[in-house]
């Protein structure tokens, strides 16, 4: 996102009752927070790209990070992933509106299904190994997976 | 004696007999229990639909079978190496699918054949229902062990595609077309449709359950309206009901040689009997695939079972997952 984007965008937050802020897309990820006293933007992006510092908002301060790249593979270090054992389409629901297997955070056992992919309609039941927690999902809902690619970051428990 | 076994020594009598009287005390003896319990076999056999004529002093007569999915009636004269020399039968049950995932789970031998009369969950793709109704169709699902890699199990998807169009061949004389990645239509009209399921390790799969639903004689009537695809039955296409365990024993058979086949050579063979079947080779689709939409010309199957569609963009996408419609 542009600066001037960027400062539109907290412009926009500031003006409204908004309280906490969060966009996601392939790039970057924005969260804007705002409390009384104080307001904190974070952009979190690839590393390859150039971090932008935004100016200091009319009001309150704002704090721009990018995790560094050190702490980010220490993180990695203590978890592990869950792959996908074919090509094909990954789905985090049995169906369009039932729940998700798993979300974020959530503690699954042994066994437990915690996504489906799909290759011409052969459906595979993607089970967790161990016992773990999930950390972060890697994939979007409906995305097409490589074989082998990591779906879930997981916190062996 | 179990129930099932003695069900089984008594209709092999009446086969033997070929329509004549089978006494009581023949009954008893071979079975080995009283003429009491013999009546109570027979009872049993009246309720599964089988007419038993009883007349005294002369015993029992078979005057007809009904056409229930039952073991012992499919297992008759089925000559297979692998598939369906264990069928599991139940007149109702959630999801065949789901009970061959259960007896794999719980270690069932590869070939094992799960079939239910009726499915109160018959299970279609992304949790759509498969409409299941009683006494007409077949619902059924196989279990295999195959040494392949997980990334190959995709393919067998085809394999059961190709047993149900050869059934219907040999069966119906009718020319069953196929859709990608798998349904089966006849004039356009959706008449089988497979779900396949699989347990796998990383680099080894445990086992796949191919799940298949093939409307036999449903009638117009029985379809709901609001159905996805226009769909149809053998009975409505040919005007008169098939028998559903000749039907299920034809399967069985073709399904049986293509999966040796495939175990021997790979994929080609059901490939090949695929492509043959598929008429949608140069006509336009649009694939729905969950976030996006592709429209294109159908060029073939890749290697690994994707569709090939060239886009208007001069792009060649593999279809992995979708829903396709002509358009």
């Amino acid at each position: 996102m542009e600066i001037k984007d960027l400062k539109a965008l907290i412009k926009i937050i500031t003006e409204t009752d908004v309280t906490e802020f969060e966009m996601e897309n392939s790039e970057e990820r924005i969260i804007i927070k705002r409390g009384p006293e104080k307001e904190l933007v974070q952009v979190t992006a690839p590393i390859s790209q150039a971090v932008p510092t935004a100016p200091p908002p009319p009001q309150g301060t704002v704090a721009i990070s990018a995790p560094p790249v050190t702490e980010s593979t220490e993180a990695d270090d203590q978890y592990e992933t869950i792959n996908s054992p074919i090509v094909g389409t990954f789905y985090r629901r049995p169906s369009p509106e039932a729940d998700a297997f798993a979300d974020v955070g959530s503690i699954v056992d042994q066994g437990q299904t915690v996504c489906l992919v799909e290759a011409m309609k052969l459906f595979n039941e993607i089970e967790a190994e161990f016992k773990c927690k999930i950390i972060e999902i890697l994939k979007e809902d409906a995305a097409p997976v490589e074989f082998g690619e990591p779906l879930f970051k997981v916190e062996r428990l | 004696m179990t129930t099932l076994s003695a069900r089984d020594t008594i209709l092999k009598l009446f086969r033997k007999t070929k329509g004549c009287f089978l006494s009581s005390a023949q009954i008893s003896s071979e079975l080995g229990v009283s003429r009491n319990a013999v009546w109570k076999q027979i009872e049993n056999l009246r309720e599964l639909g089988y007419q038993i004529k009883a007349v005294p002093s002369q015993g029992y007569q078979l005057v007809s079978s009904p056409d229930t999915l039952l073991p012992e009636e499919i297992q008759i004269d089925l000559e297979t190496k692998c598939i369906g020399r264990e069928i599991r039968y139940f007149p109702e049950t959630d999801s065949t699918n789901l009970q061959a995932t259960k007896l794999g789970e719980s270690g069932a031998m590869e070939g094992l054949v799960v079939i239910a009369d009726q499915q109160s969950q018959g299970k279609g793709r992304l949790g759509r229902k498969w409409i299941s109704p009683p006494n007409v169709n077949l619902y059924a699902s196989i279990l295999l062990r195959p040494r392949i890699l997980p990334s190959e199990a995709p393919q067998l998807t085809f394999l059961s595609a190709v047993g149900i169009c050869r059934a219907i061949e040999q069966l119906a004389g009718l020319n069953p077309k196929v859709k990608w990645p798998n349904d089966i239509t006849l004039h356009e009209k959706k008449v089988a449709g497979l779900l396949n399921e699989m347990n796998s390790e990383t680099d080894q799969v445990n086992f796949v359950v191919l799940g298949m639903g093939v409307n036999l004689n449903m009638s117009v009537g029985q379809f709901p309206k609001e159905l996805a695809y226009p769909a149809t039955s053998l009975a409505i296409e040919l005007g008169h009901p098939v028998s559903r365990i000749a039907f299920t024993r034809a399967l069985l058979h073709h399904i049986d040689l293509l999966y040796s086949d495939y175990l021997l050579d790979g994929i080609s063979t059901v490939r090949k009997a695929w492509t043959e079947r598929c008429d949608w080779v140069g006509r336009r689709v649009e694939v729905n695939c969950h976030t996006q939409i592709i429209t294109g010309v159908v060029q073939g199957l890749g290697n690994d079972g994707a569709l090939l569609v060239a886009t208007e963009c001069g792009i060649i996408e593999e279809v992995l997952a979708g829903d396709v419609q002509l358009v």
